[in-house]
């Protein structure tokens, strides 16, 4: 509760000592608006933190090495992240449901264990030390994230998005009105590895040191950001937003859990689904899913016959 | 020439659904294409608008050769068709749907969604009431724009379909079955809406159950059956070809159908050897085996059964018989406990069937043999016929009984170890039939037994049939081929759009002509 | 080189165990259950406590660590199957709901400290514990060059036999031919009078079981037992070896393990320790894009 307390009673104070956790929620925001990208054109991607991994390992080397100015190397990490979201899609994207959701986990698994942990330039399991600012980029962050948002917002209006919607409806239906289904898929799995990219960039700005742990570029990420958006509700862009804030947010809402956070954790996640499939931002208001042991109110008229 | 095929090809494993059809639509015309189920019309529909892939022959619209684009392709180039079990964007609005049918047409505006510049903002506005002037010309009111397409009713649902495929701009629209499961005034609806929509110049390819929508609308009507191409002509020449009226009306067995359908398929009632089921009640059981009151179902905002009341009574053949999305197979689920009902009671010898569990149904006595089959195709015919013993607990009995049905269906027992799914429909049928019988019916639900069947086969499953009632075992049977099943039913229903619209012993109702008309279209 | 076959073959084996049955709820449901690495794990963890802290043999232990894998195996089918079932919702529904309920049972043995409400169960916090010494005999003996420990070897046959078993009840068997059935199509099953919902139950307590046995043969042969063991060893290669094998095929999932283990010792021999735990990934990124259907399988189940 002082957490909240804080953010309320001493906001300049609250920024100053949680600009981590800030920045953190801005980094996971942008991941789960990637999320929402693929999940907002029926594709279930687990691929993101292999794109994060490429944008951050990328534009840390170019820092080591060729000392490059800081712009140029988060963007060189986040085009050469779309630019394998591009090669990986070409034969995945074939794939649906769970097989996608399999392979992508396939390839973000490969490249961590296989690639970084064996190119001696990515430091193998070591990682990699630099020296950027960790606290400099919460304005970046933050900039990103609105502009972020506001962007994939707008497309989800247009034509773009309305294909995108059609071809999460109903692939075939969509076929019949005309709509490039692949292409379409393709444009979203880019773009999602694009933002994947950018936010893995700054992300590995936010420390000195960038390692191919699980928690980071592995598997256990990619459900976290699978989370954000399944919690949020993936039919509006703010959706997995406010999942994101609200699964960083987490251990600070169950304070109180103290150890036990991740209990609490775990039975929030399965209470959301079980209760509020659509999401927490998502139709239906503050309707729940009425449960199969709760008893139903009786509207049925008596028999006449 | 709109559109012309040349001896199009498809097979699925060794079922020939499409084999060597030659069609040619001319522009601005109506042009039917009809025949039973199972005989390749939807497939047709599929293998030209990209979705299978040809195996042989070509299809052009106009100088456009179609054969081996795809599917948005063909969309692209004009092709528009509408979906037998209706393909919405279920969770978008009205509109939204119209919208997204304008895909092609519209300009790209990525960029200018991002500037959300003002000029897009005018053409965007453009589009939404261009939108609502097409769900207006196919008959939806403007409020109906903002509603999500799930919730529409069934009809609406149909008519927005048709709005989104002409948002298209189409040349050719294919109609899949628009008129299945609508009750007489919303298929003049339709029927007004098609004859609309060609007058305004779009030629139309029309495929549907409903020979009196088909026989009045178009100008010329293809028949398929198995596949093939069996006529071509004017409503007329078709309704009278006796090949024609064999495929599509069933064959009576013994009864040879000889006279012809009048002009314009209304003809005069037709006179029809007597059979021997004269003389039988047509009166409800007083001590019926399944009684069933006001039985209400629907499929979210679809209502498919409505306040349906019939009693079976023991030892009887009870069919129910309608046009397809009458509800039919609807009622059949219900009692089975696999679709709930809405509202009304369902009591088989005293369980109540509305709420019991369907594994307890089965166990009760009331087993369905469900339409398609459902035979598990990876299982071997007698690990089909072992599973289907599942309900009954009698051991050994057990054994002895699965040796009768094999020595009652040769063909199973020599073919008791391959698996289900080679078998060919006949056989899958005769295995669906006797695994109903092992699981020991008081009450055996047949869901259209003679479905996609050739004649022989049809003759062998109703002997089939008839042998199984004369063992004492009660029938409640859905067929659409009304003809054999009134032959063989002590009393009948005749259902339409989820109500019962006749009833009566099963000889009143084949000399009836409203059922003819109700039924057949005829 | 043959010591390297034989660990391929030792710890296929228990791929092999915990693949089975992923594929077996995939097989039936279309579902991945990502909780049953955390069965894996609570398996190895409950039989550990029950010989350590209680003081019971190592078979008793072995049952109750089967029965709690057991039940646990219910707990996911009410609280995270049956409820999105009910309602038709997507699979991706369950594999959240499933992870929910993974990230529980980490959690509880996680945080089981002397001090914590979980001391019952767990009381070695993260740490990485092993049975003591002589909780069951583990002769070694020395073929040639060969070291073989019993408590690996063992796993060899007991696997076999257990899939040969399990093969036998899904083939020949009136209960294996109605899991089949709902497998194939539940409807159909349903008009046939079988309990859908009580068979789906059954399916998952014999999968649960069988991930608790993984975990417990784990724990027991590489002395490595704590809260992770689920997640670092078997969750993402049990999903390889079930696309290696084919999605929901037993003998598939039996093979893939089999091939995945040798594979991995291949790789270790040939590329050194880094490359070798890439390599199962990239074989499961390959197979899914050249042969979705998996090694083995013959057809992918239209889904649209």
């Amino acid at each position: 509760m002082d957490f909240f307390i804080a953010l309320v009673s001493d906001p300049v104070g609250f920024w100053n000592s949680h600009t981590l956790l800030i920045s953190q929620i801005g980094i996971n925001g942008m991941l789960a608006t990637s999320m929402f990208l693929v999940l907002y054109s029926g594709q279930l991607s687990l691929a993101a933190p292999g794109f994060m991994a490429v944008g951050a390992y990328v534009s840390v080397l170019m820092e080591l090495y060729w000392h490059t100015p800081f712009a140029v190397n988060i963007a060189a990490g986040t085009l050469l992240a779309a630019l394998l979201g591009l090669l990986v899609g070409l034969p995945v994207l074939r794939l649906r449901g769970v097989f996608l959701a399999i392979a992508t986990i396939g390839f973000v698994e490969a490249l961590r264990l296989g690639v970084i942990l064996n190119v001696p330039i990515t430091g193998e399991g070591l990682g990699l030390k630099h020296t950027a600012d960790p606290l400099g980029g919460v304005p970046i962050i933050l900039v990103s994230l609105v502009a972020v948002v506001l962007v994939v917002w707008r497309l989800t209006k247009g034509r773009l998005g309305s294909a995108w919607a059609a071809i999460r409806q109903d692939e075939i239906a969509a076929l019949s009105q005309g709509i490039n289904v692949a292409r379409y898929k393709m444009i979203a799995f880019v773009l999602s590895a694009f933002l994947a990219g950018y936010a893995g960039a700054l992300e590995a700005h936010l420390s000195f040191i960038i390692a191919p742990l699980d928690e980071q570029y592995g598997v256990t990420r990619a459900v976290q950001i699978l989370t954000f958006a399944v919690l949020g509700g993936s039919g509006f862009v703010l959706g997995p937003l406010a999942g994101a804030l609200i699964v960083t947010l987490l251990p600070y809402i169950f304070l109180q859990a103290g150890p036990y956070i991740n209990i609490f954790s775990g039975i929030f996640l399965i209470a959301v689904i079980v209760f509020r499939p659509q999401g927490i931002v998502g139709r239906g208001g503050l309707a729940l899913v009425r449960p199969a042991w709760w008893p139903r109110a009786r509207v049925r008229a008596p028999s006449t016959g | 020439m709109l559109l012309r095929l040349d001896d199009v090809q498809r097979h699925f494993g060794g079922v020939h659904a499409v084999d060597g059809v030659s069609l040619e639509v001319e522009q601005g015309s109506i042009q039917g294409l009809i025949g039973p189920n199972g005989a390749g019309k939807t497939t047709l529909v599929n293998v030209i608008t990209g979705y299978v892939r040809f195996q042989g022959g070509r299809a052009w619209l106009e100088s456009d050769e179609l054969t081996g684009l795809p599917a948005y392709r063909i969309a692209t180039l004009g092709v528009a068709r509408t979906f037998q079990n209706i393909r919405l964007f279920k969770e978008l609005t009205a509109v939204e749907n119209v919208l997204i049918g304008m895909h092609t047409r519209l300009r790209d505006d990525t960029l200018a969604q991002l500037g959300t510049l003002p000029f897009f903002r005018r053409a965007q506005q453009r589009h939404v009431r261009d939108a609502y002037a097409l769900l207006e010309s196919v008959g939806l009111a403007h409020a109906v724009g903002q509603r999500k397409a799930a919730t529409l009713p069934y009809g609406d649902q149909r008519r927005l379909e048709i709005a989104r495929a002409l948002a298209l701009r189409p040349r050719l629209l294919i109609l899949d079955e628009p008129a299945a499961g609508m009750n007489p005034s919303e298929k003049q609806g339709m029927r007004e809406l098609i004859e609309r929509l060609n007058a305004d110049g779009l030629t139309i390819l029309l495929i549907d159950h409903d020979m009196r929508l088909v026989m009045g609308v178009c100008k010329r009507v293809a028949v398929l059956n198995f596949g093939k191409k069996i006529a071509d002509g004017t409503p007329e020449e078709v309704s009278t070809d006796p090949t024609v009226i064999k495929a599509y009306l069933g064959t009576g067995g013994e009864r040879e159908v000889t006279s012809a359908l009048g002009a314009g398929g209304v003809g005069e009632e037709q006179e029809v050897e007597q059979s021997a089921t004269a003389g039988r009640s047509a009166k409800e059981p007083d001590q019926p085996i399944l009684d069933i009151q006001d039985l209400t179902v629907s499929y979210g905002a679809i209502v498919a059964v409505r306040g349906v009341s019939f009693r079976v009574g023991a030892g009887e053949v009870v069919a129910l018989i309608g046009a397809n999305g009458a509800g039919k197979s609807t009622i059949l689920n219900t009692l089975s406990g696999v679709i709930r009902a809405e509202s009304g009671t369902a009591v088989f010898d005293g369980l109540d069937l509305t709420t019991a569990k369907a594994s307890t149904i089965v166990r009760r006595g009331l087993v369905q043999v469900p339409e398609g089959r459902e035979i598990l195709a990876r299982q071997t015919v007698l690990e089909n016929l072992e599973l289907a013993t599942w309900a009954r607990r009698d051991g050994v009995a057990t054994r002895k009984k699965i040796d009768e049905v094999l020595k009652r269906f040769p063909i199973l027992g020599e073919r008791r170890d391959v698996s289900a799914g080679s078998l060919s429909g006949g056989e899958q049928q005769m295995l669906a039939i006797a695994r109903g019988l092992l699981a020991r019916p008081r009450l055996l639900l047949l869901d259209e037994p003679s479905l996609g069947l050739a004649p022989q086969m049809v003759d062998e499953v109703f002997r089939v049939i008839d042998e199984i009632h004369d063992e004492g075992t009660t029938i409640l049977l859905v067929e659409q081929n009304a003809l054999r099943a009134l032959g063989i039913a002590d009393r009948a229903y005749v259902i339409e759009t989820g109500r019962i619209l006749l009833s009566g012993s099963g000889d009143d109702l084949l000399h009836n002509p409203a059922v003819r008309r109700a039924y057949l279209g005829g | 080189m043959d010591q390297q076959i034989l660990n391929a073959i030792f710890i296929g084996s228990i791929y092999a165990l915990f693949a089975v049955g992923y594929t077996l709820v995939f097989g039936i449901l279309d579902i991945l259950n990502l909780a049953h690495s955390a069965v894996f794990m609570l398996g190895a963890a409950v039989t550990y406590t029950v010989v350590v802290k209680y003081g019971h043999s190592f078979w008793i232990a072995c049952i109750v660590g089967l029965a709690a894998s057991a039940v646990i195996g219910l707990v996911i089918e009410y609280v995270c199957l049956r409820p999105l079932r009910r309602r038709q919702a997507p699979p991706i529904a369950a594999l959240i709901s499933t992870i929910g309920l993974a990230l529980v049972i980490v959690a509880a043995i996680e945080q089981g400290t002397s001090s914590s409400i979980f001391s019952w169960l767990w009381v070695d916090g993260a740490n990485s514990v092993a049975f003591p010494a002589g909780t069951v005999a583990d002769p070694i003996w020395h073929i040639g060059d060969l070291t073989l420990e019993a408590s690996k070897v063992v796993i060899i046959p007991i696997t076999i036999a257990l899939m040969l078993v399990l093969g036998y009840v899904m083939r020949y068997t009136q209960v294996g031919r109605g899991l089949r059935a709902v497998a194939e199509n539940p409807r159909a099953a349903r008009l046939m009078g079988l309990d859908v919902d009580r068979m789906i139950s059954l399916t998952l307590v014999i999968s649960s079981a069988l991930g608790g046995l993984a975990g417990i043969m784990f724990g027991l042969a590489l002395g490595d037992i704590s809260p992770y063991i689920g997640r670092d060893n078997v969750e993402v290669r049990g999903l390889a070896v079930i696309v290696l094998g084919g999605m929901g095929s037993i003998p598939g999932a039996v093979i893939g393990g089999y091939l995945l283990g040798m594979i991995e010792v291949l790789a270790l021999v040939t590329l050194g320790s880094g490359a070798s735990g890439g390599v199962a990934f990239a074989a499961l990124f390959l197979v899914l894009v050249l042969r979705p259907q998996g090694l083995f399988g013959t057809r992918l189940r239209e889904r649209l």
